[in-house]
């Protein structure tokens, strides 16, 4: 067995040699197309995409050999070029061009179907699909599989949950740095008037991977806490369907690597939402952004079936509906929504696609389509989502408040109502989006109104929280996870504060499309998301690792994180009450807006950094000594009660539910019991 | 065990007295269209048609019946934890299914793209004899009738292969339009398109509960797989239950 320090070395070797092989060969293969050399193919964004795509598996074979994750990924390679090559046979045999060169080799259809059969050559070759082929030849699977030893299980299938939930985080904060990378690169290019270093294109594409990479980096994340917890909250050992849950996650891989592949070929320039007639016209990017999120919906929608089941089925005994943490109660939340909404993106996506490929002309006026048929299927999904994001967050505040306020948390029974109210209002909303959009003007007051009623649970959960933080006995050193829950609450307020105005049509109208719009989301999903998830992650590092994060860099961190926040979207919303546009590359500087950009991109900068001390904090403890096994927040939920690591079946003895989950400060108040396991039988 | 008291044969009549309402509500839908294209009626018509289905073929009350306790390990809990599972995921498709419909409505409003209306029947009633045959393969694998099964279970499949090939193979070539012609003719195309993807995918299914169940892998208490593969072909049906209307019965032709 050699060392991790001789494989990493080995590893970094092979990220290296990965990157110059694939932009040689991008080079290689241009100019063989060419037949002529050009200095320019050095420059070339899809070769040097290339190169990542081999640095990566080059590095990740140095790791872990030709294993799971690896084989997954040349699998998926090979996938694609048979979808591609079966797309080019079947054109070649109907008398049809085989291959587009303008399309980096394969047709539209090539790509598209290379993409579908790329992602479940994948999932073949990662192996989370063995079992079921098993189960389809009629022989007999297990529910539990050896893990292997050591970090390996990461990067394979697992079934565990907790695996799966620090496969998924981990994932999350990957892909929060590419999302946040693309935005300092375009932050950069606004922090002046004039365009210096991007091509419009380039800008487009860069801002809109931005926030669907944001997006599907923080379905991952809340998928990641809630697989890592529930099991554990509800006294389960497992979640209902392991497999499924395998499955779940490994299909985002592809599903990202998809989206990711959009820069790579040739881009696109609608932002996230991709509305038609543009999106129909868009590059080929565009198409493999469809696709990426078409197939990252499946890990959602699995995923969301998987808790619900579990949440009904699993949890202790005496664990009644009301004596559920309230985390479950947001997750459960969460995915009645995931489960059913993530079908209308899936279909918008898939319409378009197919007026695409096809030329099914469904958002095609001329035809007897309709453009906004579009943001109604859109928006019926991307505005609950928006709920998705939160809702777990939200959730997360309401956990982790009573612990350090050592207090109950305050209205239990209405925060856990409050996270199903603002569900389920959350689908009766979508038009608010579509102000602007040319719907019907009878639609807009109803929305209107619906949209404000969402008001009313959001506020039932600030008034639990500041009661349940009065006359809290509160340390007078907060403990990081404290820190981030308590910035979390003000910077939703702010974010939750700026949206009646977009919610109100007379103000909306000036405010659609502008920076206000930007500064309003990114404060409710910082406050809503980013601040409770590193709340999550701080506190419950120790559970999985026995081991706490170092509090100096937290608090470094968070005060690195926060001020700069507050001045990137405070002046956010300063440009845009002052009339910038949102999504575009360049602005007159007779607007005079450069002092107030060039302070916003400092500030991006600044966060992330802040995220840079965060990673370094997990590296340096991951390497330092077991040193928090204990329940070290005083905690009176049930994973706290054993030892940290978790056991790998969680609990030993079954456990059984006495009284009421947050009763902090209740002299001889008791939450659960664990059950003798003799006795039980 | 999932606690259904009638003795098998009760239940295949049952079986045969359902597919009957349903045939005779096909004909009744179809007479509506005939005298006008309401559709608040045909609306009525349509969810009465997939009730029945609903609660007589897919048993969806059985999604009451929770085990009582038990272990965690037991057949009963597991059917019961898979059942729930399982419906969710048909929830979950059914709401693509009514995005679809919600485009479709939207699209082409109270017209309907030039289609044969014989042929429409005609898959229709395969269709619908179809789902006959899935529940009496479903009644008698749990009557432990392994050989009633296998061939209830071939007719099915040979019926669901028969339903793709007229949507597919002859409907989709006689159709006066193309793709690309109009958004009512990629709606058409569409919504077909998505409905054959989900009957193929339940051929598949009923080829894989048919060779593990000749194979003798399940049981009359041992044989969730194949209710699951009954629950999904009844879901298909309910599926077109209103496509059909919506594409053959609604509105005048454009
Ligand atoms: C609590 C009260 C909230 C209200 C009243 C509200 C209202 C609105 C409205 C009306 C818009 C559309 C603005 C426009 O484009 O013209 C909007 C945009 C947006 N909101 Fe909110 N919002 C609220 C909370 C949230 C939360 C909690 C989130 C997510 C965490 C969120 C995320 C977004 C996003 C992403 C957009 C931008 C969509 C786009 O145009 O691309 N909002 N909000
Ligand atoms: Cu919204």
């Amino acid at each position: 067995m050699k060392s991790p320090e001789v494989k990493f070395s080995k590893a970094i070797a092979l990220f290296l040699g990965g990157q110059v092989v694939g932009l040689l060969l991008g080079v290689l293969i241009q100019t063989a197309l060419a037949g002529v050399y050009n200095g320019a193919y050095f420059k070339d964004i899809a070769s040097w995409l290339l190169g990542v795509l081999l640095a990566l598996l080059g590095f990740f074979y140095g790791l872990i050999g030709y294993y799971g994750l690896v084989k997954g990924l040349v699998w998926q390679v090979l996938g694609t070029i048979a979808g591609g090559l079966l797309v080019s046979a079947i054109r070649f045999l109907m008398g049809l061009e085989p291959f587009d060169l303008a399309k980096f080799g394969f047709t539209e259809g090539g790509w598209v179907a290379g993409a579908l059969i790329g992602a479940i050559a994948f999932l073949a070759g990662v192996g989370a699909l063995t079992d079921w082929f098993k189960w389809a030849k009629g022989e007999k699977t297990f529910d539990h599989h050896q893990d292997p030893e050591g970090f390996i299980k990461y990067f394979g299938v697992s079934l565990d949950h907790k695996v799966i939930g620090i496969q998924y985080t981990v994932t999350s904060l990957f892909l929060l740095m590419v999302g946040g990378l693309f935005a300092l690169i375009f932050r950069l290019e606004l922090s002046q008037t004039g365009l210096e270093i991007l091509s419009l294109q380039m800008y487009n594409s860069l801002m809109s991977l931005h926030g669907m990479v944001m997006i599907v980096s923080i379905l991952v994340g809340i998928a990641g806490v809630i697989n890592y917890l529930v099991p554990m909250l509800i006294g389960a050992q497992d979640m209902a369907f392991p497999r499924l849950n395998a499955f779940s996650f490994w299909i985002a891989i592809p599903a990202a690597i998809l989206l990711l592949s959009s820069l790579a070929l040739g881009g696109f320039d609608t932002g996230w939402t991709g509305y038609p007639p543009l999106s129909v016209r868009a590059p080929l990017g565009m198409s493999m952004f469809f696709v990426g999120i078409w197939v990252a919906g499946w890990s959602s929608i699995l995923g969301a079936l998987n808790l619900i089941v579990t949440v009904l089925r699993m949890r202790a005994e005496g664990m009644t509906a009301f004596r559920m943490p309230i985390f479950v109660w947001a997750a459960t939340a969460t995915s009645i929504i995931s489960l059913t909404a993530t079908q209308m993106i899936g279909l918008a996506f898939q319409l378009v696609l197919f007026q695409r490929l096809l030329g099914m002309p469904f958002f095609d006026a001329a035809k007897g389509g309709n453009p906004v048929l579009f943001q109604h299927l859109f928006w019926f999904y991307s505005h609950p989502v928006v709920y998705v994001f939160i809702l777990p967050g939200l959730g997360v505040i309401s956990e982790l408040l009573p612990v350090f306020a050592r207090k109950p948390l305050f209205g239990y029974k209405w925060i856990a109502m409050s996270s199903l109210g603002i569900a389920l209002v959350g689908f009766l909303v979508w038009a608010h989006h579509m102000f602007s959009s040319g719907m019907n003007e009878y639609l807009r007051v109803p929305f209107m109104y619906s949209t404000l009623l969402v008001a009313v649970p959001t506020g039932v959960k600030f008034f639990s929280w500041v009661a349940t933080l009065w006359q809290g006995r509160i340390t007078r050193e907060l403990a990081t996870p404290m820190l981030f829950v308590l910035g979390g609450i003000v910077v939703f307020l702010l974010g939750g504060l700026t949206g009646p105005p977009n919610a109100t049509v007379s103000t909306d109208l000036h405010l659609t499309d502008t920076y206000f719009i930007v500064g309003h989301f990114h404060d409710t999903m910082f406050g809503g998301y980013i601040f409770p998830f590193f709340a999550a992650l701080y506190y419950w590092f120790p559970k999985a690792t026995g081991k706490r994060l170092n509090e100096k860099l937290g608090k470094l961190h968070f005060w690195l994180m926060t001020p700069s926040f507050f001045v990137l979207t405070l002046f956010m919303m300063r440009v845009g009450l002052l009339g910038m546009r949102r999504r575009i590359a360049d602005y007159d500087p007779a607007l005079s807006f450069d002092p107030w950009h060039l302070a916003m991109t400092i500030s991006a900068y600044l966060i992330a950094l802040s995220v840079l001390v965060f990673i370094w904090n997990i590296i340096k403890t991951v390497k330092g000594e077991q040193n928090a096994t204990g329940n070290i927040w005083k905690s009176r939920s049930p994973e706290w009660l054993v030892p940290s690591p978790m056991p790998p079946h969680n609990y030993d003895q079954p456990l059984k539910v006495v009284g009421e989950p947050y009763d902090y400060g209740l002299e001889g108040s008791k939450y659960i019991e664990f059950v003798n396991k003799e006795e039980h039988e | 065990m999932s606690g259904n008291h009638n003795n098998p044969s009760d239940q295949l009549n049952q079986g045969l007295v359902i597919f009957i309402l349903l045939g005779f509500l096909t004909f009744v839908e179809y007479m509506i269209a005939i005298w006008n294209q309401n559709l608040l009626l045909l609306s009525v018509v349509a969810t009465i048609k997939a009730g029945l289905v609903l609660y007589y073929y897919m048993h969806i009350y059985k999604l009451g019946n929770i085990d009582e306790g038990g272990s965690h390990h037991s057949l009963a809990w597991k059917t019961t934890t898979n059942r729930l599972g399982f419906w969710l995921f048909i929830l979950s498709d059914a709401f693509l299914f009514a995005g679809l419909l919600t485009t479709r409505f939207n699209l082409l409003g109270l017209t309907r793209p030039h289609l044969d209306q014989q042929l429409g029947l005609i898959v229709t009633a395969v269709l619908l004899i179809s789902s006959f045959f899935m529940n009496r393969a479903e009644t008698q694998m749990k009557a432990g009738d392994t050989k009633g099964f296998a061939l209830s279970t071939i007719i099915t499949l040979v019926l669901g292969i028969g339903f793709v090939a007229g949507v597919v193979g002859v409907e989709w070539q006689e159709a006066p339009f193309g793709v690309a012609d109009s958004a009512a003719s990629g709606v058409f195309f569409m919504m077909t398109g998505m409905h054959a993807f989900h009957v193929l995918t339940g051929v598949i299914f009923l080829g894989i509960i048919l060779r593990n169940g000749m194979k003798g892998v399940y049981s009359a208490e041992n044989c969730w797989p194949v209710e699951a593969a009954t629950v999904y072909w009844h879901f298909v049906d309910v599926v077109w239950i209103f496509f059909y209307p919506a594409l053959y019965l609604i509105g005048i032709m454009a």
